[in-house]
């Protein structure tokens, strides 16, 4: 599977966002506390089932674990999302940023 | 084993946007299809990094890492804590770019290496030690981070810079 195509399934599902929303205000979370951050939301689901979805992110790169000891901590990975940004994006932006640039140097090497 | 700190929950309001914890420690990775010396060279040679790491020129000068803007400004200044090319490399952060950022004590990152045995690398950055720099903490997060492992990428992929 092509790297763009795993974090466009991973973001199609709307717990697995959930958990990414999470892991924003929370880096480092437990899988015992995004369990209960999802059960908070009323989402219905259980231990196995978050993880599931925690496999489907890290797969796509977009949650990347740590070890603390016995724990593993979980954090949100932007760079995946930042690549897709890029492709879109960055390209179309970097013209007109240039012009505004340039602009700014040629106003300010005037005497 | 001690209880971490307990941590505020993100303030969650339909699809109002969620306020990231910052001072935390702060996890960045991206996959590069080249070898671990490539990815390494890049990350300190200055030649490499003024066309991906916000146009700074980064380089070792004898025990410290130090960066340079465009025009000659010096932008971050740290000493190197661990260094095992081409595997890993902690260094202190400054933010000398940011007067605001420049008064806070220094941070760490962590860069790691690991060759994947399929002709690419697993690069992770980790900047830690930010919980006295809320300053720093929010000006490198997200999208800052994430355009310099991105630019990267293209880079060593390419050839190219993402943005010129």
């Amino acid at each position: 599977m092509e790297d763009d195509d795993a974090v466009f399934k991973a973001l199609a599902d709307p717990t697995r966002r959930l958990l990414l929303d999470t892991l924003l205000g929370r880096p480092g979370a437990s899988l015992t506390e995004l369990e209960s951050a999802v059960a908070a939301e009323g989402v219905a689901m259980t231990r196995f089932g978050v993880m599931k979805h925690l496999k489907v992110l890290t797969e796509a790169g977009l949650v990347v674990t740590r070890r603390d000891g016995r724990r593993t901590l979980h954090h949100l990975n932007p760079v995946p999302i930042q690549i897709v940004h890029d492709r879109w994006i960055t390209r179309f932006t970097e013209g007109p940023a240039q012009v505004l640039a340039d602009l700014k140097h040629t106003l300010e090497d005037q005497p | 084993m001690t209880t971490p700190p307990p941590v505020p929950a993100p303030v969650r309001s339909g699809d109002a946007p969620l306020t990231p914890a910052v001072t935390t420690t702060q996890v960045y990775q991206v996959i590069i299809r080249a070898t671990a010396e490539a990815v390494w060279a890049a990350l300190v040679d200055p030649d490499q990094t003024s066309r991906y790491f916000h146009r700074a020129r980064i380089e070792v000068v004898g025990d410290r890492i130090v960066s340079h803007g465009p025009a000659g400004e010096l932008w971050t200044d740290g000493a190197i804590l661990e260094s095992d090319p081409p595997h890993r490399l902690v260094h202190e952060w400054r933010s000398l770019y940011d007067p605001v950022g420049a008064l806070e004590p220094a941070s760490r990152v962590t860069w790691q290496l690991d060759d994947r045995g399929d002709g690419t690398v697993l690069l992770t950055a980790v900047h830690d030690r930010l919980e006295g720099s809320p300053h720093t903490a929010s000006s490198v997060s997200g999208v800052g981070w994430a355009t310099v492992l991105s630019g990267l990428k293209t880079l060593l992929e390419t050839g190219e810079p993402l943005v010129r």
